[in-house]
């Protein structure tokens, strides 16, 4: 009795190494595999990162673009929204991305400020720039019943009674809230003479201007088309040095005497390292995207449809643009009377300090209860079973499994990584071996055939 | 109007693209991590290629049946597909460990299937008057609303009050961390550069939910042959269909007040199908029999919520056909596709004679929702069967698997590895919640909650002129009544209930 289960103990762990070396043998060969990718260009999927969220302006042109470009490169190209942050996000993630090409970034004029602001170090030499595709101006919108009809008369009562308006379109220190408050400085007012109500976006603002929230909403024409057609609201001027096209009928600001004119833009880059074969070959498919007529399914017919802006550049022009746009930009948000755009209006840690507290007060609260209430936990401890050791490693062969992927997926390449960890947790959790491999070479293919292509989510 | 509507919808071409959007939607709503708004701005490229009608039809179609798909993991492995399944995963995951998945996967699927239709009723009945009603909305309505959304959390959570507002104030804690939109420097990062983007609340969902229940399971887990008792009992459908009848009709009012809640909510910009599962979810305990049922299977919380978030995708589409404000993320996109199609939301397109076109395709809006509601049945009827064949396949066999969806979920939604490490995170930290009893629940709703209320907050504080401004008009004085109300109701109700009962 006591040699048999001695034996068939022996014979176990006998088994245990014989699968283990299997294991490690198909580890092996699919990390060959693995390391076997392809350096030609594209050699795999490609993703375009929006930095911002799906279903904005930006989004929208992103997902063009990508369709587009996939029918050239063939390959899948998809769009991943990298938000928050103020753009910060996005742009790192797209512009510090391995540099092979198979990483664009669909950049905004954020790229400019947010390194004036002081939030990250990331500037426009941090990319190579391939095409830039619109620029949409500024515009302020007010309600259709407002007493305002021109430039002038909103500025002589903000003149007359400072900080009694209330104005909204983006975040604080945004692209629309600097255009603001470029307007008001031109115009010899103070750059808050107007209070900044901050939002996330241009719809929300806008929402914000016809339930009587704020008086006043600065944001790019197309953004506000639905509402201007509805004759919701109209806009008082547009900070574009001449007409934008599809709304001839409002007045640029210096037609109404103010020299002012500020524009976002959008356009595509590479991170800096990309070789230059890719650079050019990227380039030359996206400038002919661009610079097709409008026909049918193309580009410029999209961009019309949307009433988007569609000035493009090409990688030269582009990049003098950028460092001409930065430079301005600099200027702009280092001058004294711009500091206050980027000032708190309250405290940013009042809040989460107000939160501590408050979870403070719930955690002695529940410290009291429990020292009155001692009975009732000592039930409940001792109606928990006690866990086996086995157990504490399935839960550490999870995290493991987890962790190894974080660590090894981006070398080694989706298929590579999740086949092993699939397999190596299968037989972990008891199942046979031959079952895990024919559920692991199922199921991983599978799987990147259903995100990568179908899903379009850019997997490793 | 309507006739002309129907005409238009009740074509092959548009019921193909029905059918296929039916299907895409299942599939998309029931992976963890994908989200309705990531399924239809996928399809936008597409739209290029197909006519108005069409176009629509396939937005409502994917969003009707991807809020429902999302039940489908809740469910069955309690990872919610969408957020706006996080209500109640607690509930339909109590139920599946009862060996009751399919009865509760009817019940999600019918009372889906009866919300949606309701918030149709109430989109096509009542879009101009109520819409204005949105547009009333400023920042102070916004943080009442938010407020109650966030007390509701407390009040439905299972157990311990104090334990759930622990969690909810942890939730509100990791939804200050990062860049806002109000601030000009991030907060909390504690020096990690990707979490200037804030605590990302799919990863951290999946987190919460997923990989804790995995690890729970993991640690139960004995290397015996055999699987768990979950899927021997699973009795299918003994009489469920009959059950949901019988459930459907003694709930009548209930369905018609969670709709109702669920249309409303869905119509508020920046307001949608999650809230909307929240707070109806509240209401129903609240107005329960017997609450402490809730959280722990109750049918009756389950049939609730999950009628008002399909309702709420009705409702979204109010303001955002009448005024051009989209109710949720998902009408911004169609909003844009309107406008590709040269259509341009406003009200004008509700007027039959000025714009014969448009305001059929308004009507075809309507059609497509009916008939994306029926569609749903089959469809989701067949998912269903195919989710109990899914948890019939053995345990040793399942965890693996969800680990590996867990992950591709996590990072999926932005393509960053940080993400998966934060759903790690999240899901130790749930793992080590659930041990001490403190509900998850809370923590998901504070984070999606939490950033939109302390920014309503502090845009009223830059707009108000003291104090009153707060209850400035007629719907925050409600609201901020009801708040209080919520809060003071235990005080309250021991106060009344104190003469003739002794103390408990």
């Amino acid at each position: 009795m006591h040699l048999c289960v001695r034996r068939r103990g022996a014979r176990r762990s006998c088994y245990d190494v014989a699968m283990r070396i299997r294991l490690i043998c198909l580890l092996l060969l699919a990390f060959m595999v693995g390391c076997d990718r392809d350096n030609s260009f594209p050699s795999r999927p490609i993703t375009l990162v929006c930095p911002w969220a799906a279903g904005g302006g930006t989004d929208r042109v992103s997902r063009q673009m990508a369709m587009l470009l996939e029918q050239r490169l063939g390959q899948p190209v998809s769009v991943i929204n990298a938000t928050g942050g103020k753009g910060v996000t996005g742009h790192s993630r797209g512009l510090t991305a391995r540099p092979d090409g198979h990483t664009l970034t669909m950049m905004t004029f954020e790229l400019n400020t947010m390194h004036w602001a002081g939030l990250t170090d990331l500037t426009y030499q941090d990319c190579i720039p391939l095409v830039s595709v619109n620029e949409d101006y500024a515009a302020l919108m007010v309600r259709s019943d407002a007493m305002w009809a021109t430039i002038a008369e909103l500025e002589a009562d903000i003149q007359s009674e400072p900080r009694s308006l209330t104005a909204s379109g983006t975040a604080l220190g945004g692209a629309w809230h600097l255009a603001l408050a470029g307007w008001l400085t031109s115009a010899d007012l103070e750059a808050d003479a107007v209070t900044w109500v901050p939002s996330a976006g241009a719809n929300p603002s806008l929402q914000q201007l016809i339930s009587g929230g704020v008086d006043m909403v600065c944001c790019s024409l197309p953004e506000a088309r639905t509402m201007l057609e509805s004759d919701q609201i109209r806009a008082l001027g547009v900070m574009s040095p001449k007409r934008a096209v599809g709304f001839e009928q409002v007045p640029t600001f210096v037609e109404q005497g103010r020299d002012w004119t500020l524009g976002g833009w959008r356009g595509l880059a590479l991170p800096r390292d990309t070789p230059p074969e890719v650079v050019a070959l990227l380039s030359e498919h996206l400038i002919a995207i661009v610079s097709e007529d409008s026909v049918d399914g193309s580009f410029a017919a999209f961009m019309e449809s949307q009433k988007f802006d569609h000035t493009w550049r090409d990688p030269e022009a582009f990049k003098t643009f950028l460092a001409e746009n930065d430079r301005k930009l600099g200027e702009l948000l280092q001058s004294d009377s711009m500091k206050s755009i980027n000032t708190d209006r309250f405290s940013p840690m009042a809040y989460p300090w107000l939160l501590i507290g408050m979870m403070g007060i719930t955690l002695a609260g529940l410290w009291i209860k429990r020292n009155t209430e001692t009975q009732h936990d000592d039930d409940e401890s001792a109606a928990n079973p006690s866990v086996p050791v086995r157990g504490f490693a399935n839960a550490g062969a999870v995290i493991a499994a987890i962790v190894a992927y974080v660590c090894l997926a981006e070398q080694f390449g989706f298929l590579v990584v999740v086949s092993g960890l699939l397999l190596a947790l299968l037989v972990r959790f008891g199942t046979h071996w031959m079952t895990s491999v024919i559920i692991t070479a199922v199921t991983v293919p599978a799987v990147y055939i259903l995100f990568a292509t179908l899903l379009r989510v850019p997997l490793p | 109007m309507i006739a002309a509507g129907i005409e238009s919808v009740l074509q092959w071409d548009v019921i193909a693209v029905i059918a296929i959007a039916a299907i895409y939607g299942i599939a998309i709503g029931a992976i963890p991590g994908l989200t309705a708004t990531m399924a239809v701005a996928l399809m936008v490229p597409l739209t290029f290629y197909l006519d108005d009608v069409q176009a629509i039809a396939a937005i409502v179609t994917t969003v009707t049946c991807s809020i429902f798909a999302g039940d489908l993991p809740t469910t069955l492995v309690r990872i919610p597909g969408t957020p706006a399944s996080a209500a109640y995963a607690d509930d339909a995951f109590a139920l599946t460990r009862a060996g009751r998945h399919v009865d509760a996967l009817k019940i999600c699927l019918w009372f889906s299937v009866l919300g949606g239709l309701f918030g149709t009723l109430v989109l096509a009945v009542a879009a101009p008057p109520l819409a204005s009603l949105a547009t009333r909305f400023t920042s102070f309505e916004y943080f009442w609303l938010y407020l109650l959304g966030l007390s509701c959390a407390v009040i439905v959570s299972p157990g311990s009050r104090l334990k759930g507002a622990l969690a909810l104030l942890m939730g509100l804690l990791l939804s200050t961390v990062g860049l806002g939109t109000d601030f000009s420097t991030p907060r909390m990062t504690f020096g990690f550069d990707q979490l200037i983007t804030g605590v990302s609340f799919i990863p951290a969902m999946i987190g919460l939910f997923g990989i804790s229940e995995v690890l729970r399971s993991a640690i139960r887990f004995s290397d015996s042959k055999r699987s768990d008792p979950v899927t021997r009992t699973g009795s299918i459908s003994e009489g469920a269909s009959r059950g949901i009848v019988a459930l459907a009709t003694q709930r009548l009012t209930a369905l018609v007040r969670s709709s109702s809640i669920g249309a409303t909510i869905g119509m508020l910009p920046g307001a949608g199908a999650d809230i909307a599962a929240w707070i109806s979810y509240a209401v129903s305990k609240r107005f329960a029999r017997d609450p402490s049922q809730y959280g722990r299977g109750s049918t009756e919380g389950l049939a609730d919520a999950t009628g008002a978030n399909n309702a709420a995708l009705g409702g979204a589409w109010i303001p955002a056909l009448v005024f051009g404000i989209p109710g949720d993320s998902v009408t911004a996109i169609a909003i844009g596709v309107l406008m590709m199609k040269n259509i341009t939301p406003g009200p004008g397109i509700f007027d039959a004679q000025a714009n014969p076109d448009q305001a059929s395709l308004v009507a075809s809006v309507y059609v497509t929702f009916v008939l994306a509601n029926l569609v749903l049945i089959p469809v989701g009827l067949a998912a269903i069967r195919a989710g109990s064949l899914l948890i019939r396949i053995p345990r040793r066999i399942l965890l693996p698997l969800i680990v590996l969806f867990c992950i591709i979920g996590a990072y999926s939604m932005s393509g960053s590895y940080f993400d998966v490490w934060l759903m790690l995170a999240m899901g130790l930290v749930g793992f080590g919640l659930e041990a001490k009893k403190v509900p998850l629940g809370p923590i998901v709703l504070g984070l999606i909650l939490g950033g939109e209320l302390e920014h309503r907050f502090l845009q009223s504080l830059t707009v108000s002129s003291g104090p009153m401004s707060f209850f400035g008009s007629p719907i925050s004085v409600l609201l901020g009544l009801m708040c209080l109300l919520l809060w003071g109701w235990p005080l309250l109700s021991r106060v009344i209930a104190k003469p003739g009962k002794t103390n408990p």
